[in-house]
């Protein structure tokens, strides 16, 4: 073999050797810690947290040390250091070996005896990993000396193994540490089981078996929720206690002797399944009750929704009469915290007929068979099956025309025949023309009972009679004055109508131009009657332009003076000198009852801290949890001030506790400057 | 011509001149909030059929029934614009074809001239506070009036300035309130007159 190769060979040996001899020392440095905190962790159970993280440093170790060792032998790798090592072991070589390694000459080797080279490398790399090889065994057999379990819980630590270790001797301790919590969900949710290591909140769903465990007799060891006491009983190598989780947050508290231990079970109650109904997307009237309707909704559950459909139901009859039939649609069993619906509503299968009307929504039911289940609905949409006859029309009806108006158009239409009459006169004979001419008059007579119609009415009267008797009875009213009169009489005055003291009276006022129209009908009905139209022509007109004249005063505004407003202008402009008047200082009103009892629970807690933090926070763990249901952003506050306190040295919880109190006293009030109540000038 | 603008409301025989009573003092509370115009406190009546009603700029008229100006009214209307003072005419009724808008348009038209419709983008509209046009009122928009929306109010226009002005939107029952009332408003609906008024002013 070349010598150059041979010394190949003998690197590659030594760098064996101080490999192993790396890896040894660096399991020994791990294995070390694993055993250091399997030991520790046997004598005080460690938290699953730091278990992990010893788990980390020790494998941290091992990689450092195996590191460390191959830095420090990294010349083994040289082939020149190598060739020293080999002249140190060899003084015969005379330096020739690193000679030729430097010179690269391997004719300067002649006399060396490279055979023995490989012999000392061996026995070198054999000899090197025994160290480190002798002491890992030693330190595997320490580990498996340790209590089953110990060094299993820091290999792979899991939650709630840190009861599995060997229980103290010491019978003064407390049972209650370790505590492990295994939370097994209602069984309709087909969740695992889930455990937590030395719990001070858990959050399991309403419904859920919470079994506590423990190390230790199960003698004397009680649990207290909600006024009811359990019993521990006795496990494999420790105790158990088994609580259910109740619809609302509670305490429980463990106790073993004088030791006590709380654990808030802050239950969350499943949610019912929240429903939309997307189509149709608002109520409709259909004319016809024939189609399909599509149906889709969406549905949302926060564990899973069990089952899911639109139901409708059919309303008939009117009236105190109805007849109701219903259905369901679209059924399906999604198993999953989001679903879509859909289904097609046949009109023509349902047998509807005019007004019925179907209402539709969608429904979701989740699987709690604890509290529930919980049933979340739709909103629901109507579909009304329109009657005939009730179809929608912006035709508005022409609403009657008031007295007023007829009066207006007839007498219009009045002149109108009696202006053409005239027209004809020259061509008509005498007979005729007074035949027509009475036509017109007897029109003309109508009219004016209307008007006195209007008029007896709006004294309040009835019709007037005479109008409907004989027209030449003795006791009709021919004139103005004399209808005036009776309007009076029915306003029960005794004055004459037309001399009245201080002016007209408002009866007069309102009725003139009626009576006006009333008075120049009969004389346009008198001229008429003798065949003289265009005689009667002006009264007609003037008949005209008084019912005109009464039809746009229709509108009466009867009220009394408005009040004089005078304005401030520098007030308005913000400019006045407004001179203040010191107002009473109204005590902060006092906390309802609620509150009360709260802020002082909370100052004796505090006050409680400064001789017993742990017995503080169990005060305020209790008080959070009767704040849960009342004051939820005061619970929340008191939350962060207990964890502030449970973290312990360091951590200062005195602005999370000032925070909570503030909360408790309500918002602060915030004035720009001082009031004048102070007394500062 | 006064030292301080007097709003005054304009009084006429016919029909009901004071159907808006608060008005005045409401549009004087805006006037002395938003602009520094020396107003006066309280408003006047200006019959029309007197002289007195030449000194003031502006004049507001409104009411329900019919106008008929009197021969001495319609002289002085026509010398009031004449002047270069500013007639704000409002339907009181917010109807397009009653008997105030009938009468009143044709009572003006024989008087100044005939109206026309003003375009929204007017000097006017921006005299002051900025408007899109005449601002809508409740009336216009919660079915309780006539469910119509003017887009547009009418004007007489002399030498390129409003002389008169006639309004359909029913102003005169938007802004017919107490002033101490427009703290309930979260917009104070109002303004629209300091436009009116400034426009009357420096137009």
């Amino acid at each position: 073999m070349n010598p150059f190769a041979r010394l190949r060979l003998v690197r590659a040996l030594l760098a064996a050797g101080a490999t192993f001899r790396a890896f040894g020392w660096g399991a020994l440095a791990g294995l070390t810690v694993m055993l250091a905190a399997a030991a520790i962790d046997s004598y005080e159970a460690l938290a699953l947290s730091t278990r992990s993280e010893l788990r980390f440093l020790a494998l941290a170790a091992a990689v450092a040390v195996f590191v460390a060792l191959l830095w420090r032998d990294r010349q083994v790798w040289t082939l020149r250091r190598v060739a020293l090592w080999l002249e140190e072991r060899d003084p015969t070589i005379a330096y020739a070996l690193v000679t030729a390694v430097e010179v690269g000459d391997a004719g300067l080797l002649r006399a060396t005896r490279p055979e023995s080279w490989t012999k000392r490398a061996r026995l070198r790399a054999l000899r090197a990993p025994l160290a480190p090889i002798a002491a890992t065994a030693i330190t595997l057999v320490v580990l498996l000396l340790l209590p089953s379990g110990a060094v299993a819980r820091i290999r792979a630590p899991r939650p709630g193994d840190s009861i599995r270790g060997v229980a103290s001797r010491d019978p003064s301790r407390s049972r209650l540490s370790p505590l492990a919590a295994r939370i097994e969900p209602p069984p309709y949710l087909h969740a695992a089981p889930s455990v937590v290591d030395n719990p001070m909140e858990l959050r399991p769903v309403a419904g859920s078996v919470v079994v506590f465990s423990g190390q230790g007799s199960a003698q004397g060891i009680l649990a207290h929720l909600n006024a009811e006491s359990f019993a521990a009983s006795a496990r494999d190598d420790g105790w158990s206690i088994r609580l259910v989780a109740g619809g609302r947050p509670a305490v429980a508290r463990f106790t073993d002797r004088s030791f006590e231990r709380l654990v808030v079970i802050n239950s969350q109650a499943d949610a019912a399944p929240t429903v939309t109904l997307r189509s149709p997307a608002k109520d409709s009237v259909l004319r016809a009750p024939t189609g399909r309707v599509t149906l889709t909704a969406d549905a949302t559950d926060d564990f899973g929704i069990a089952g899911a459909s639109f139901e409708y139901i059919i309303s008939s009859g009117e009236g105190e009469t109805f007849k109701f039939r219903s259905g369901v649609l679209g059924l399906t069993q999604p198993n999953a915290t989001l679903a879509s619906l859909s289904a097609t509503l046949s009109l023509d299968s349902l047998k509807l007929v005019p007004g019925d009307i179907v209402h539709v929504r969608a429904v979701a039911r989740d699987a709690n068979n604890v509290t529930g289940p919980g049933i979340g609905t739709s909103e629901t949409r109507a579909l009304r099956i329109a009657r005939s006859g009730e179809y929608d029309s912006l035709a508005v009806e022409a609403a009657a025309p008031t007295e007023e108006a007829k009066n207006v158009v007839s007498q219009r239409m009045l002149i109108m025949l009696a202006e053409a009459l005239e027209r004809r006169r020259p061509r008509l004979a005498r007979d005729s023309l007074v035949g027509e001419s009475r036509s017109i008059a007897a029109d003309q007579k109508r009219l004016r009972r209307s008007v006195g119609d209007v008029v007896f009415m709006r004294l309040g009267g009835t019709q007037s009679a005479e109008e409907h008797s004989d027209e030449d009875a003795p006791a009709r009213a021919k004139t103005m004055q004399e209808l005036l009169a009776r309007a009076d009489s029915a306003t029960n005055k005794t004055i004459d109508p037309i001399d009245f003291q201080g002016g007209e009276s408002p009866v007069v006022a309102v009725n003139k131009p009626l009576l006006e129209a009333y008075n120049a009908m009969w004389d346009a009905s008198t001229q008429l009657e003798i065949g003289e139209p265009a005689a009667a022509l002006p009264h007609m007109r003037r008949a005209l332009v008084a019912i005109e004249k009464a039809r746009q005063a229709e509108r009466l505004y009867l009220r009394g003076r408005a009040p004089q407003v005078v304005i401030d202008i520098d007030k308005a402009r913000l400019k006045g000198k407004d001179k203040g008047s010191s107002a009473t200082r109204a005590p902060i009103p006092a906390a309802d009852s609620t509150t009360r009892s709260l802020e002082s629970r909370l100052v004796h807690a505090i006050e409680l801290s400064a001789r017993s933090a742990s017995a503080a926070v169990d005060s305020l763990t209790i008080l959070r949890i009767d704040a849960l249901a009342d004051n939820a952003t005061f619970a929340a506050a008191l939350g962060s001030a207990i964890d502030a306190m449970r973290r312990g040295r360091g951590v200062d919880a005195t602005a999370a506790l000032a925070h909570a109190r503030r909360l408790l006293a309500g918002p602060s009030i915030v004035r720009d400057s001082i009031g004048r109540w102070s007394g500062v000038p | 011509m006064t030292a301080e603008f007097v709003f005054a409301t304009a009084q006429y025989d016919s029909g009901d001149w004071d159907s808006a009573p608060l008005l005045p003092a409401n549009i004087i509370d805006t006037i002395a909030r938003y602009t520094e115009i020396n107003v006066a406190p309280t408003g006047v009546v200006a019959p029309l059929s007197g002289a007195r009603m030449l000194r003031y700029p502006f004049l507001y008229l409104t009411g329900h029934l019919p106008v008929r100006f009197s021969d001495a009214e319609r002289r002085n209307v026509r010398q009031f614009v004449d002047r270069g003072g500013l007639l704000f005419v409002d339907d009181h009724n917010h109807d397009i074809d009653g008997v105030f808008h009938k009468t009143a348009t044709e009572e003006i038209a024989r008087a100044v001239g005939p109206l026309v419709e003003l375009p929204n983008d007017h000097p006017l509209y921006s005299s002051f506070f900025k408007f899109d046009g005449p601002p809508t009122t409740s009336h216009e928009l919660n079915g309780w009036g006539d469910n119509l929306v003017h887009k547009h109010l009418l004007a007489v226009q002399r030498s390129g300035r409003i002389a008169v002005l006639f309004s359909n939107k029913d102003y005169s029952s938007e802004w017919n309130y107490h002033p101490d009332s427009k703290r309930f408003l979260s917009v104070d609906n109002t303004r629209f007159a300091v436009n009116l008024v400034v426009y009357a002013l420096t137009a």
